[in-house]
């Protein structure tokens, strides 16, 4: 099945749900992206609110995500256990500030992560280490059973998500890989990949648009 | 529509691949531009699957705890342990009250004492902007009252030109100047011939009856020419004509008509 008609697949995966022609393709219950949105957007208001058990709640739907996020960037689990810790916090503090506009909530406590994670890198200015030997280069999980994506939508959209990815032309992969997992900018990765700005520009823009194209109307 | 290099922005954006200069100039245009925002939202997805696209790793169990411990705080601050009962325990806030009360009303008090001098401050200003404005009105009549006293001065002078009626001294010219209200006046005379000895020029004023009025003796310079500031022997109610004769030294009660020098119309 090629990757198009699977997403189209999964986009009326809720038509069938409570249809009495049985289960099709898939055996994993889909997660219903629009209401778990509407609960994380419900959650961090509870959050700012001072909420707990709130906030316990919002940890255990993305305390996986964000922790493989800090593993993958820091490559030592002690390190991302300490991230993890300073983001949640982080969370607990400024939950008021998160705007739903600017994105969903998953991919904003991603980037929360991210940053801390890079910024702890560069303070301890280990960021060769980190580009050599950490894999970020090729961050992506070899199977879709093992990414973390599996964790929060289920198999079949992870499944999507990392075909998605998966099918990026590799110098497009690479540089956003290079991007968010290495916390390199524009300029250093074109000083790494000996390649101009404008060409690294340009693929970062171009890899992103095709993968969120690909994954509308999934995610 | 975005251009390419605003969407390659909001891909690095995204990312995080801008430097701090570029993210913060990037921060103010997402601000304030909707379309943008959509479109960086819409991108974040993406990301957020690309990050979520890494292997799993559960965060040990006793992370969880710890950081449910760590936020315990906030909520329970409130909840202190239960003491046994202390009569006097009213006592520091009683005392506590007593002072948030007093620090309550000194600060009323300062804010309407401050509020007094700043409405005092501002009522002097104004009196001082009124005085400024009085003043200068008041200059300006004063010198209005001057122009008018000058030009109202002017109306009450008199100028009167005296020509000569002596037929030795044909050119002898004289301009007389009378201020009625002041009762005084000038005259300035020319070409006067010099007089034999124990004779002196005298001027005379003729009143509104027609009565000459003796303003005294002057005398003629070098050059024939004479200035005299005249006072007439006695108020006159409204002068007519002006004459000048040639009188016995010092002057006399009457003028002597067939020594007329000069006389004005």
């Amino acid at each position: 099945m090629s990757l198009s008609a699977q997403i189209e697949l999964v986009r009326v995966w809720s038509l069938f749900e409570a249809s009495p022609l049985g289960n099709p393709v898939f055996s994993t219950k889909p997660v219903n992206e629009s209401e778990a949105m509407d609960r994380d957007i419900a959650l961090l208001r509870q959050i700012a609110a001072g909420d707990r058990s709130a906030f316990a709640e919002f940890y255990d739907r993305h305390s996986t995500l964000m922790f493989s996020v800090a593993c993958k960037i820091l490559n030592d689990p002690g390190e991302a256990e300490d991230v993890l810790q300073e983001t949640f916090m982080q969370i607990w503090e400024k939950a008021g500030r998160f705007d739903p506009k600017l994105g969903k909530a998953a991919s904003w406590m991603a980037i929360l992560v991210r940053n801390r994670a890079i910024d702890r890198i560069r303070a301890a200015q280990r960021r060769s280490r980190l580009a050599e030997e950490s894999g970020a280069v090729n961050a992506i999980a070899g199977e879709v059973s093992d990414s973390a994506n599996e964790n929060f939508y289920g198999h079949d959209r992870a499944k999507f998500i990392h075909a998605a990815i998966v099918e990026l032309p590799v110098e497009q992969r690479q540089v956003i890989e290079l991007a968010y997992f290495s916390g390199l900018t524009q300029d250093e990765i074109s000083k790494k990949l000996n390649a101009p700005l404008g060409t690294i520009k340009a693929r970062i823009r171009r890899g992103l648009l095709k993968l969120r194209d690909q994954l509308e109307g999934v995610l | 529509m975005m251009d390419e290099r605003l969407e390659e922005q909001a891909a690095l954006h995204v990312l995080g691949a801008l430097t701090e200069a570029e993210a913060r100039e990037f921060k103010q245009k997402l601000h304030a531009d909707r379309e943008l925002k959509e479109y960086v939202a819409r991108l974040s997805t993406a990301t957020g699957a690309v990050a979520g696209a890494v292997p799993a790793v559960e965060p040990p169990p006793r992370l969880r705890a710890k950081i449910l411990e760590q936020i315990a705080p906030r909520q329970t601050a409130g909840l202190l342990p239960e003491r046994r009962s202390n009569p006097l325990a009213w006592l520091p806030w009683a005392l506590a009250a007593a002072f948030a009360t007093l620090c309550i009303l000194l600060s009323i008090q300062d804010s309407r004492l401050r509020g007094t001098v700043g409405e005092q401050a501002q009522q002097i200003s104004r009196l001082n902007a009124l005085a400024q404005t009085l003043s200068a009105a008041t200059n300006s009549l004063q010198q209005t009252v001057l122009t008018l006293q000058e030009t109202n001065r002017l109306a009450n002078l008199r100028i009167a030109m005296l020509n000569s009626l002596a037929a030795d001294a044909p050119k002898a010219i004289a301009v007389s100047l009378w201020d009625n209200e002041k009762q005084d006046g000038v005259l300035v005379a020319q070409n006067l011939q010099v007089l034999p000895a124990g004779k002196d020029y005298e001027l005379w004023v003729m009143d509104e009856n027609k009565n000459p009025v003796a303003a005294g003796v002057f005398h003629r310079d070098e050059n024939g020419a004479a200035r005299v500031d005249f006072k007439p022997a006695r108020p006159i109610k409204t002068a007519g004509q002006f004459c000048v004769t040639t009188e016995a030294k010092g002057g006399v009660s009457s003028p002597t008509l067939k020594n007329l020098v000069l006389a004005s119309n």
